[in-house]
């Protein structure tokens, strides 16, 4: 197993499984308040969100959240030390192997749910055997080696707390518990009598935990720094003979202080069940008497009232304290509500694309402000300038009978304000209307980055018979090519920087071939293009183009453009001012 | 809650048909009724609920004839029993009795077996020989010893791996007449975490000899408990005593019992119950009124509540004693005229306005015994609140 002098010179950098932040943060208070450069939790692996937000001292800071542990980068997997598992007992099993399964680098790993099976624990026991990691739990609040490394909710949750806890500064007595309030009870009761902890760890509560008290004892045992031991067990199990047979046989040799809980048990017939799972003997030898028994007869210092374990360490303080403790604190903070990257104020003064207003709106055009915006950050590119410019005039209009402008203009004619009309314009806008671009740009991403051939695309649609978004047309065909489409074509990019174009191409000389009508038609033309520009001008990865295929980019440049054609329609109807709008009794049949 | 009990017929009905064995008997819960039962000579009925020695408790009728059979579960019901099972009697001689047990522990799973069962197996405990499980288990040389076969050895195991069982007894087994194995008595302990992964038992099937006791303040918390992501517990020993404990954490809580017990205040011991995992302050104000309504209701002379917990890493004292608080408010008079003194010793995140909160109000309602920080040891605060009620 891993020593504690190992752990102490490794650079810890943890991935969170599961959402806990009041322990996360509590996690990057201690990191701060004992000076480390930068917070040691790198990910979060959690669903329904890309980040969370915390605090660096009293900064904000984001960590980013992904839902599988297979979606960090390798770098991030091959930095990774140490996990916080805080997913339910159930998961915890293959989680657990999961994660050291894909962390080559993990030393440490805390479980802090309750309720894992004894089976699973047992299995996950034997699959870290021989492994270089040390896991603490299940059901433990975690592992403490002060002044390096606090994993899970270990030493406290609140800032305050932990710069009064004296946890700051590491020092010469191990703390080990099967109970996670008693582990931070007895920290306390540490450095309340002038000792400093070299070694936290909450066991767990369960009948097998993953590195059992004798375990942990080795470790404070081969830790040069640590010189006494402060032990709580409790009734149920035989640790505490596998602790006395070591101090028999020698391997352990540093003082311990212990108390065993649980002669209350001696009370009753059918004792009821204790706090944890593992607290109920089962024979004679695992009840608190006969186990407190044992460890006196190995030398152990037993106390029989747990207040005797201060008046102990009061009696083993050296004349000289230890040199003055670490004092640091965080001041008042408070999380925001919302955050931006697009615009704010600094000072009073707006900022948009982090400059002021102004500076942005002179050296900007309409295009090229529009793109930086939609992207959340400012854009220099001139073939993308001129692409947005001219796929926005494109997109502005394309005649008053497609649903989006026909709803707009009968809601001008039921007398209803502009912002109405519009909104009954663009609440059309969706999957058969308008959304085909982000549609398109979907397909096209996946075929090209999955290595699909155009033909096994094509089957795949068909297949499924489902049709391709951006291919097809009503009335342009192979022989009678769309104009825009054409248009559109010159800003393609030269040569190998527009595989998403070849691809779109490739795609549709197959689905002409079926039908001459299934042409790569204006909405499948913008999308590749479009990708072929982020990709190859503005550096895009597949990650962040996927991104903003999941954010709707591309159908938010279809709605922004398409807004004025509507705005145009509504006002145009209104100088019209025909009165009410209703279908002729010939355009609707009933069918009784 | 960890290791529990399955009833007797779940317990036999699993192993019987792991066996390939058809099991006969008819589990009967209070107010089931008993005509479908076949036709036998003889019956044997028995209380089925996790409880030790019930032959000299007088909880099994031998010979019982199908006729007796409503008579004989409503003589139990009568005492306050729920749950019972029937099965047709079988006599055979006691010396061909044998025991087979299956447990688990860090080196893996165990199968222990003994020629010389039934309740002969605890004066022969040295007739017990133990095998671990694994490639190299030598299941022929088994099989000879247990007259089980290899399959039924191994379907045994798998039975008692795939179903999250702690352990497993059969005893006695014999060979009968026609060389068939016969399963008179099974019990099996379930670790019911394990619950989620397996078809085989559910919470139905789970006993214990609590459940005859049950009142209704531990009902309130046992709901608390399965409803809540935080854990609560709650168990009535002395409803006349006169020490009452609110406490927070499985390791303090029995700190804190222990020392009520070590200096010779365990017969007055009224309760032990733990929260933990940061509850909200709805939830411990419900689960203080249980305390409080059981503290009220004891006819003791003198009454202590001690409220205490170790130095919290996550549970938040402010918020969760704003429940304590309230739970307190609405019992004020009636803790005033029966002269209760509280006590409070607690740390945590939170802990200065939680405390000073707790504080305020004990002063304020004339309940103030004392409010400890960590500054002072849980048991030095114990201590005080148990001078309250001593001799």
């Amino acid at each position: 197993m891993i020593q504690l002098s190992e752990i102490r010179m490794t650079d810890i950098r943890v991935i969170v499984l599961g959402s806990h932040p009041g322990i996360v943060q509590s996690i990057l208070d201690y990191d701060f308040l004992i000076g480390k450069q930068q917070p040691s939790v790198i990910a979060i692996i959690a669903s329904g969100r890309k980040q969370e937000r915390y605090f660096w001292g009293e900064t904000e800071i984001i960590l980013p959240v992904v839902s599988k542990i297979e979606q960090l980068d390798e770098e991030c997997r091959k930095v990774c030390t140490a996990v916080l598992n805080v997913q339910s007992g159930r998961r915890i099993l293959n989680s657990s192997k999961l994660a050291i399964g894909l962390l080559p680098n993990i030393k440490l790993l805390t479980l802090f749910a309750e309720q894992t099976p004894e089976g699973h624990s047992l299995e996950l026991a034997e699959y870290v055997q021989g492994k270089d990691v040390l896991v603490a739990g299940p059901s433990s609040v975690g592992i403490l080696l002060p002044g390096f490394v606090k994993l899970g909710a270990i030493g406290g949750t609140q800032h305050k707390q932990l710069s009064e806890a004296g946890i700051l500064d590491s020092g010469d007595t191990a703390v080990i518990s099967t109970s996670g309030g008693i582990v931070n009870e007895l920290i306390h009761t540490v450095t309340g009598t002038g000792f400093w902890v070299s070694f936290a760890m909450a066991i767990g509560g369960d009948r097998f935990p993953i590195t059992t008290p004798a375990q942990a004892m080795l470790l404070a045992e081969a830790d040069t720094q640590t010189k006494r031991i402060v032990y709580f067990g409790e009734l149920g199990g035989f640790d505490e003979y596998e602790i006395a047979d070591l101090i028999d046989q020698g391997l352990i040799t540093k003082e311990i202080i212990a108390y065993v809980a649980g002669t209350v048990a001696e009370l009753f017939e059918t004792p009821p069940q204790f706090g944890h799972a593992k607290a109920m003997a089962q024979s004679q030898d695992e009840s608190a008497s006969a186990k407190k028994e044992r460890l006196l007869k190995s030398g152990v210092y037993v106390c029989d009232t747990f207040g005797d374990i201060a008046v102990k360490l009061e009696e083993r303080r050296q004349e000289q304290k230890p040199a003055a403790r670490t004092v640091k604190t965080i001041g008042e903070r408070e999380q925001s509500m919302i955050i931006s990257h697009i615009s704010g104020d600094i000072d009073k003064d707006v900022q948009l694309l982090g400059r002021p207003l102004l500076d942005t709106v002179e050296d900007n055009t309409v295009a090229s402000l529009i793109l930086s915006m939609l992207l959340g950050s400012s854009i220099k590119s001139k073939k993308a300038e001129e692409f947005i410019d001219y796929t926005i005039r494109l997109l502005a209009d394309h005649g008053p009978y497609v649903s989006g402008a026909l709803n707009t203009i009968v809601a001008a004619r039921a007398g209803k304000d502009l912002v109405s009309s519009l909104a009954s314009g663009l609440l059309t806008v969706g999957p058969r209307f308008g959304g085909a671009i982000n549609a398109s740009a979907d397909g096209w991403l996946f075929g090209v980055n999955e290595g699909v051939s155009p033909r096994q695309f094509v089957e795949g649609f068909a297949k499924n018979g489902g049709i391709i978004s951006g291919i097809g047309h009503k009335k342009y065909r192979l022989d009678l090519a769309d104009p825009r489409v054409s248009s559109l074509k010159q800003f393609a990019n030269n040569s190998n920087d527009d595989r998403y174009l070849q691809f779109a191409l490739s795609v549709e000389a197959i689905t002409t071939t079926k039908k001459a009508n299934l042409i790569l038609n204006v909405d499948g033309v913008i999308a590749a293009i479009l990708l072929d520009i982020l990709e190859s001008e503005l550096r895009y990865t597949r990650e962040q183009l996927q991104e903003l295929i999941d954010i709707e980019f591309f159908n938010a440049l279809f709605v922004l453009s398409r807004s004025i054609g509507f705005t145009a329609h509504y006002l145009d109807q209104r100088r019209h001012d025909e009165g009410l709008f209703r279908l002729p009794d010939k355009a609707l049949r009933y069918l009784g | 809650m960890p290791r529990r009990k399955l009833s007797e017929y779940r317990s036999k009905l699993l192993v019987c048909k792991a066996l390939g064995l058809s099991y006969k008997g008819w589990e009967v819960k209070n107010g089931d009724s008993i005509d479908e039962i076949d036709n036998h000579d003889n019956y044997v009925v028995k209380v089925d609920q996790a409880i030790k020695g019930r032959f000299k408790k007088g909880l099994v009728l031998l010979g019982v004839k199908k006729s007796q059979l409503k008579t004989g579960v409503n003589k139990f019901a009568k005492k306050g029993y729920s749950h019972f099972i029937i099965e047709p009697q079988f006599d055979h001689a006691a010396d061909d009795e044998r025991y087979i047990a299956i447990n688990h522990d860090r080196t893996g799973y165990w199968l222990s077996f003994s020629s010389k069962g039934g309740i002969e197996i605890e004066s022969h405990p040295e007739s017990i020989k133990r095998a671990l499980l694994n490639e190299d288990t030598n299941w022929e040389e088994i099989a000879q010893e247990t007259a089980m076969s290899k399959d039924h050895l191994k379907s045994l195991s798998q039975l008692f791996i795939d179903n999250h069982f702690v352990f497993l007894e059969i005893n006695p087994y014999i060979l009968d007449e026609n060389n068939q194995l016969r399963i008179l008595d099974a019990a099996i302990e379930v670790d019911d975490a394990g619950m989620y992964f397996t078809q085989e038992w559910s919470e139905d099937d789970l006993r214990s000899p609590k459940m005859l006791t049950i009142t209704s303040h531990e009902e309130v918390v046992r709901n608390l408990d399965a409803n809540s992501p935080a854990s609560f517990n709650l168990s009535v020993l002395n409803p006349n005593g006169a020490v009452f404990l609110l406490l927070s954490g499985g390791g303090a809580s029995v700190v804190v019992a222990d020392e009520v017990f070590n200096r010779g205040f365990g017969k007055q011991l009224a309760n032990y119950g733990e929260y933990s995992g940061n509850p909200t302050a709805h939830e411990t104000y419900v689960y203080t009124s249980e305390v409080l309504k059981l503290l009220i209701s004891s006819s003791a002379p003198k009454k202590v509540l001690f409220i205490g917990g170790a130095v919290a890493n996550f549970t938040d004292i402010a918020a969760t004693f704003t429940g304590v608080i309230k739970a307190i408010n609405e019992h004020e008079r009636q803790l005033q005229t029966q002269e209760v003194k509280i006590f409070v010793r607690r740390g945590g995140p939170r802990q200065e306005i939680g405390l000073a909160k707790i504080q305020a109000a004990l002063e304020e309602y004339s309940l103030y015994g004392g409010v400890y920080n960590p500054t002072t040891s849980i048991t030095d605060a114990l201590n005080m609140a148990l001078k309250e009620v001593a001799e």
